[in-house]
């Protein structure tokens, strides 16, 4: 049994080693075969187009016949990704796992996942409420975190290597993150009630508690903005 | 292939009607059999409205022939055998009527939850629309298993090259798509072993939804496995059924039959006796308890539980599917839950369908301010309320006691019917009466600690005023019955204990009688008013 696991995923990374045609890549995180990382470019076309994602894969003892595990490294924002800890919901990571899956094919699904995501079964609602709001605002927030997350040569980087080392490498290529851009609010909105006196995280995480975003903003008036951050 | 005119096609489902029952009762009215899962309202009612009526509703010798009283419900135990026979006879009965074989029968039934009539009815509807979304797919001309040269299996990447002989076994179900046997048998292993899965074992084939029938799982796992998913099949029969629910009992393996609808639960305390002696509550399969209704032991014994460590454990790792009430692990990241058992979708943070999750009003993740200052009021008042608490759950807890302690005074007892015999004339026909008299005593325990449950969920009135004068009685009837068993047994004594003990396990017995039927009547009339909403 756990010959034919090691068999299989020796054959599954040799061919996907073979194939630089997907433009995916997977590498090991240390010297075992079973704990891996996944590389794919964003899907062309989508707001993920030009970065580079990377995902943390886990082969379980009963592989083939158990699902892989799967969460992505690098920061998506996406309905079906959790903001915070990468946590994939996936139909095929869970019951409509089959054995004829291979590492290569998951993530080539997950790639077509950020092309079609599907609010209606959300990971992140926050992030849903955006995506079924206002559309167009949510794909400019999804580029802006493919830029400052996505962008850089990040691809297999040992999972664990914390958030610093990443913020580290991002200022070394002279890209500052914009905590208002990665809530994806909009600047203009959020220095509106800086001026008012209040403080800027606050700002933000009222305004995204709110979902004060696109076309979503007419519905929540400023006496409502005003008596969160008052605390009211 | 088939043979059969129309005409004879439709004799053999009206036929159906008259054959409902697979456990072959002498049915009176065709809706009460035992296949129908969705039988009418109707029905339930003419159950509940007249439990007397025993042959009306259930045939004829099973139950004895004493009229039920108004808190008593109808029912009967099953074995494993019957139960497989009962599946058989349904499966044969659809195979026939259908002509297909056999397994792709049992596949269609258990698709369809063992609801025969709704098969029937979609099947005529549309055969082919049936047999995709059940899974089953008719190609009698492939071979299933067999031994190929030239051939890799896409799952274990293994030739026929590696095998002896350059022959590779392999196996496909009707739709082709073929692997090695090896695969097949570690998948199928996993699927019982591991998830306990059965009635949807399929095809390894991404998005093909075929099912794997019984016969070739058997072809493949270990006569061990397969014996598992039998087992794991036969349960699927009794889960699916809402009138059937296994004994909870440990080792028992029978099954109890009763007509009791969900809905009627907050009215009617179900309790059954299976065939190896254990009392259970059939609505929850808790221990008996009348004559508390399942909704309040609920509350109830969660309340009780809430100092326990496991009850800590299953409260923060488990939720109960809202649909069937199965405990569920949350075993992954995604709060998307599908119930295994009921296939209910719903979400774990807020227990709501989780078809109206990602619209524009989703809002479990919000904490409501509001119901946080209600925390704070309502803090002030639970300690008033822990002290009303612990006034009913001391008498319920000492009543649970006193009725184990009674289990060690019945072996007392039985030496003391030794010592009676040897020392008075009295026979062993004339001892009974201290057998009889612990088993009421352990029997009026147990309704008396249920009604401390019911009293807590009383809403205070009028009636809960009698409620509590019936408690009274019934508890001061046990205390004097028990006190009496508990005196010393002297020579001459004993004439006159034996008359006191007698009566008093009579009138105590008539005591229990009253509450258990005042409460059933309180029930039917809608007499008693709560304190929770459930």
């Amino acid at each position: 049994m756990s010959e034919a696991r090691l068999r299989r995923v020796n054959k599954e990374i040799a061919d996907c080693q073979n194939d630089k045609a997907s433009g995916i890549l997977i590498a090991l995180v240390d010297d075992s075969p079973f704990h891996l990382v996944g590389t794919f470019p964003g899907p062309e076309n989508s707001p993920y187009e030009g970065g580079n994602f990377d995902v943390d894969i886990v082969v379980p003892d009963g592989y083939p016949f158990q699902p892989i595990k799967m969460k992505f490294i690098t920061k998506v924002y996406h309905p079906n990704v959790s903001s915070q800890s990468g946590a994939i919901c996936l139909d095929i990571l869970k019951d409509q796992w089959t054995p004829i899956l291979t590492l290569k094919s998951t993530l080539m699904s997950l790639r077509s996942l950020l092309c079609s995501p599907e609010p209606n079964d959300p990971q992140d609602a926050e992030v849903a409420k955006h995506y079924l709001s206002d559309r167009a605002d949510f794909e400019r927030t999804a580029r802006y975190w493919t830029e400052i997350y996505a962008n850089g040569s990040e691809s297999a980087r040992p999972p664990n290597a914390d958030d610093d080392a990443a913020a580290l490498a991002r200022r070394k290529k002279g890209v500052k993150e914009d905590p208002a851009l990665v809530a994806g609010l909009k600047l203009e909105h959020v220095e509106q009630f800086v001026n008012m006196g209040f403080e800027r995280n606050a700002v933000i995480d009222v305004l995204k508690r709110l979902n004060y975003r696109g076309a979503n903003v007419r519905n929540v008036t400023d006496d409502r903005v005003v008596n969160e951050l008052l605390g009211i | 292939m088939s043979d059969m005119s129309d005409e004879n096609f439709y004799d053999d489902i009206e036929d159906t009607m008259d054959e409902d029952s697979a456990y072959g009762y002498d049915d009176e009215r065709e809706e009460s059999g035992f296949g129908g899962n969705t039988d009418s309202d109707e029905e339930e009612e003419a159950i509940l409205d007249d439990y007397g009526d025993v042959d009306d509703a259930f045939g004829t010798n099973d139950i004895g022939k004493e009229r039920l009283k108004n808190w008593q419900v109808e029912f009967k135990s099953h074995s494993v055998e019957s139960i497989v026979q009962a599946q058989k006879k349904e499966i044969d009965h659809v195979a026939s009527m259908f002509m297909i074989k056999d397994t792709d029968a049992a596949i269609l039934l258990r698709h369809f939850g063992w609801n025969k009539e709704r098969l029937i009815e979609r099947y005529m509807d549309s055969p082919e629309k049936v047999n995709l979304e059940a899974g089953v797919h008719e190609d009698p001309s492939r071979p299933r298993l067999q031994k190929l040269a030239n051939f890799t299996c896409e799952i274990c990447y293994l030739s026929s090259e590696d095998s002896p002989g350059g022959k590779m076994e392999t196996l496909a179900l009707a739709c082709g798509h073929r692997y090695c046997k090896d695969c097949y048998q570690h998948y199928m292993e996993q699927k019982i072993q591991e998830e306990g899965e059965s009635r949807r074992v399929q095809c390894m084939k991404e998005k093909c939804n075929l099912v794997i029938d019984e016969k070739t799982v058997g072809m493949v796992v270990k006569p061990r496995i397969f014996e598992r998913y039998k087992t794991l099949l036969n349960r699927t029969y009794v889960d699916d059924s809402s009138t059937m629910r296994w004994c909870p009992a440990p080792n028992c393996e029978l099954a109890v039959e009763c007509h009791v609808s969900v809905k009627k639960l907050d009215k009617v305390v179900p309790s059954v006796r299976c065939d190896c002696g254990h009392p259970f509550c059939f609505g929850c399969g808790n221990a008996a308890h009348a004559p508390a209704v399942c909704p309040i032991v609920k509350l109830w014994l969660k309340k009780c539980e809430d100092d326990s460590e496991t009850a800590n454990w299953i409260s923060a790792n488990t939720k109960e599917c809202p649909k069937c009430n199965s405990t569920i692990e949350k075993n992954g990241g995604c709060n998307h839950m599908t119930c295994r058992k009921c296939k209910h979708e719903w979400c774990w943070i807020c227990s709501g369908p989780w078809s109206e999750h990602g619209n524009s009003w989703y809002n479990c993740n919000r904490f409501d301010e509001k119901s946080g200052s209600d925390a704070r009021d309502t803090q002030a008042k639970s300690r008033a309320s822990l002290e009303r608490y612990l006034h009913y759950f001391n008498r319920f807890a000492n009543h649970e006691q006193s009725a184990r302690l009674d289990r060690d005074l019945y072996g007392r007892t039985e030496k003391k019917m030794e010592e009676m015999q040897l020392t008075s004339e009295l026979t062993w026909i004339e001892v009974q009466f201290l057998k009889k008299a612990v088993d009421t005593l352990t029997e009026c325990r147990m309704t008396l600690k249920w009604t401390y449950c019911m009293a807590y969920y009383l809403a205070k009135d009028n009636m809960t005023e009698l409620f509590e004068d019936n408690q009274r009685d019934l508890e001061k009837a046990v205390e004097d019955l028990s006190e009496q068993l508990e005196k010393p047994i002297e020579r001459d004594s004993i004439p006159d204990l034996r008359q006191r003990v007698t009566d008093l396990t009579v009138y105590v017995q008539k005591r229990r009688e009253i509450m258990l039927s005042d409460t059933a009547t309180g029930f039917e009339e809608g007499r008693w008013r709560w304190n929770v909403t459930f």
